[in-house]
């Protein structure tokens, strides 16, 4: 309860923050949106030539896009630094929030809002709204579905950012994962094998940020909330074990930071 | 001759000190292997789905080599506007526009020494892929014929990123114009599916937009090198280069208008 209280008063501050240039910021909300429109276009022109990939449609296109964008725009919103983790940790800017008596991991990544965040978290839902597979119950999935994906793709995150206790400055190989966990989460999970598949599950956990949970919006089942909650769970875990873990070896240059 | 040779070698600084750290390099242009490995699943079950073996004179075989060089043009391209946007922010562009060199060419040769290596490893690592999953390009002589339409395509990209870019003269914060340009490169210039794949109307009006002679003339030209197409990306991107150059230096003079600079 005292980390919840902790976590809102850090986000009203970032949303202050980002307020501060209101400009900008509806600015990067707006362009975020448009830019989603503009990209899924793409989509709609593909499926407007070819019908369907193995059963998988322009409708389910919607649904995992839009499931896809809100949890990428909720991590983005609420958990910013997560994108940038290793450079953190890479130079000795970790040393801030050590200092401070509040649990180093949620203080570090929930101390950034990325503005643009906000355009990917109401595309989504955008998204969904024009899917075809609208219902109520279903916006309600929708919402839980974003909520677990999002903390698939930010336990993600932590746990290949966190390859920077070990290996120093990591930002190629986790730009390399994060996109590539983009990448794979959109494309239609018809078009892969069972090994393609089992690797969408494990190492690059893309399927449980788009395809599963686009299964469970569109009908609820209760094997597919059992795979949601024990990916996020399980990766979750797994993402605050090994950032503790590799937190004992970290050491810094005691290089003076001002943490904006 | 001297002025040339003063941008030459900016050029060759910045192609030196992209050599600097070669694990960082490769390390990003690993990223072309999965995009050619994902384009592969879906435009092999997308061929079967259709029951063809060409559409619209674009093989499987064909449209993975076109994809490849649409990705190497694409993500060999250096961040110009984010750039020049960084250097408006941060004031550091008063110490760029009083030093003895035209701002667009020493921001050109820049872009273009970034632009060589990392290009080049993109299509090593994106050519290696495909040779893996199709087997050899059918005209592999399409490369050295498409190469004056990469080059082309690079003077394309520079002249439209530099426009937004000097929009932070005014707006400071360029990402949301990139992130539009961006998206209307990938449909407008046949990036994901190409061109020949779309509806006759859109393929008429997108082939004749900069974003499809930056993109989609030299991939198409890579996999069929013929003299009419030749001529015909050659003519349409000289023009668009004409018109957008001129378009950037007046965008670049009334820009320096505006410009006020706090600090740096």
């Amino acid at each position: 309860m005292k980390e919840l209280k902790f976590l809102i008063a850090i986000w009203q501050t970032n949303l202050q923050s980002a307020m501060e240039y209101r400009a900008a910021f509806l600015t990067q909300v707006i362009g975020m949106i448009v830019n989603n429109f503009i990209y899924f276009a793409i989509w709609i022109i593909f499926f407007n030539k070819f019908k369907d990939v193995r059963g998988w449609g322009v409708n389910d296109m919607y649904v995992t896009f839009g499931v896809l964008a809100s949890s990428f725009g909720l991590v983005s919103l609420l958990f910013g630094n997560t994108f940038t983790l290793s450079d953190i940790i890479a130079k000795g800017r970790l040393d801030y929030y050590l200092s401070l008596p509040r649990p180093v991991l949620l203080h570090t990544v929930a101390s950034r809002t990325i503005a643009s965040g906000m355009g990917d978290f109401l595309y989504g839902f955008i998204s969904y709204c024009l899917s075809g597979y609208f219902t109520w119950d279903g916006l309600a999935r929708f919402a839980l579905a974003a909520l677990l994906a999002a903390t698939v793709f930010g336990a993600f995150l932590i746990l290949t950012q966190s390859l920077a206790f070990w290996f120093g400055s990591m930002s190629n190989f986790s730009g390399l994962m994060l996109n590539a966990m983009l990448t794979f989460g959109i494309y239609p999970i018809t078009l892969f094998d069972s090994y393609a598949k089992l690797i969408l599950f494990t190492i690059i956990p893309a399927a449980l940020m788009g395809a599963v949970p686009a299964e469970f919006i569109r009908a609820f089942t209760w094997e597919v909330l059992g795979q949601l909650l024990l990916g996020a769970i399980g990766f979750l875990a797994l993402a605050i074990f090994v950032f503790h873990k590799g937190l004992r070896r970290y050491e810094s240059g005691s290089a003076i930071q001002i943490e904006i | 001759m001297k002025t040339f040779s003063k941008y030459w070698s900016i050029f060759q600084i910045t192609l030196i000190n992209s050599l600097a750290y070669p694990g960082e390099l490769a390390g990003r242009s690993l990223m072309i292997i999965p995009f050619m490995w994902i384009f592969y699943q879906l435009w092999k079950v997308t061929f079967n789905a259709a029951g063809v073996d060409a559409m619209n004179g674009l093989t499987l075989h064909d449209t993975l080599w076109y994809l490849m060089l649409a990705e190497t043009i694409e993500l060999g391209r250096p961040p110009i506007a984010r750039t020049m946007s960084e250097n408006v922010k941060d004031g550091s562009i008063a110490y760029i526009l009083n030093k003895p060199y035209d701002f667009l060419l020493y921001q050109f040769s820049t872009a273009m020494g970034e632009t060589i290596f990392r290009a080049m490893l993109n299509a090593i690592f994106g050519g290696l892929t495909v040779l893996w999953l199709v087997g050899t390009p059918e005209h592999p002589e399409g490369f050295l014929i498409a190469l004056p339409a990469i080059l082309g395509a690079w003077v394309l990209h520079f002249c439209i990123n530099a426009m937004i870019g000097l929009s932070a003269f005014v707006v400071e914060d360029v990402s949301a114009f990139t992130w539009i340009y961006q998206k209307f490169s990938f449909i407008f210039g046949g990036m994901l599916i190409p061109l020949d794949f779309y509806p006759q109307w859109l393929q008429t009006f997108a082939k004749f937009l900069p974003f499809s002679s930056a993109i989609y003339g030299p991939a198409r030209l890579f996999v069929t090198p013929t003299t009419e197409i030749f001529i015909n990306v050659m003519t349409l991107q000289l023009g668009w280069i004409v018109v957008l150059t001129f378009l950037l230096t007046i965008a670049y003079r009334r820009g320096l208008t505006q410009l006020t600079v706090n600090g740096g």
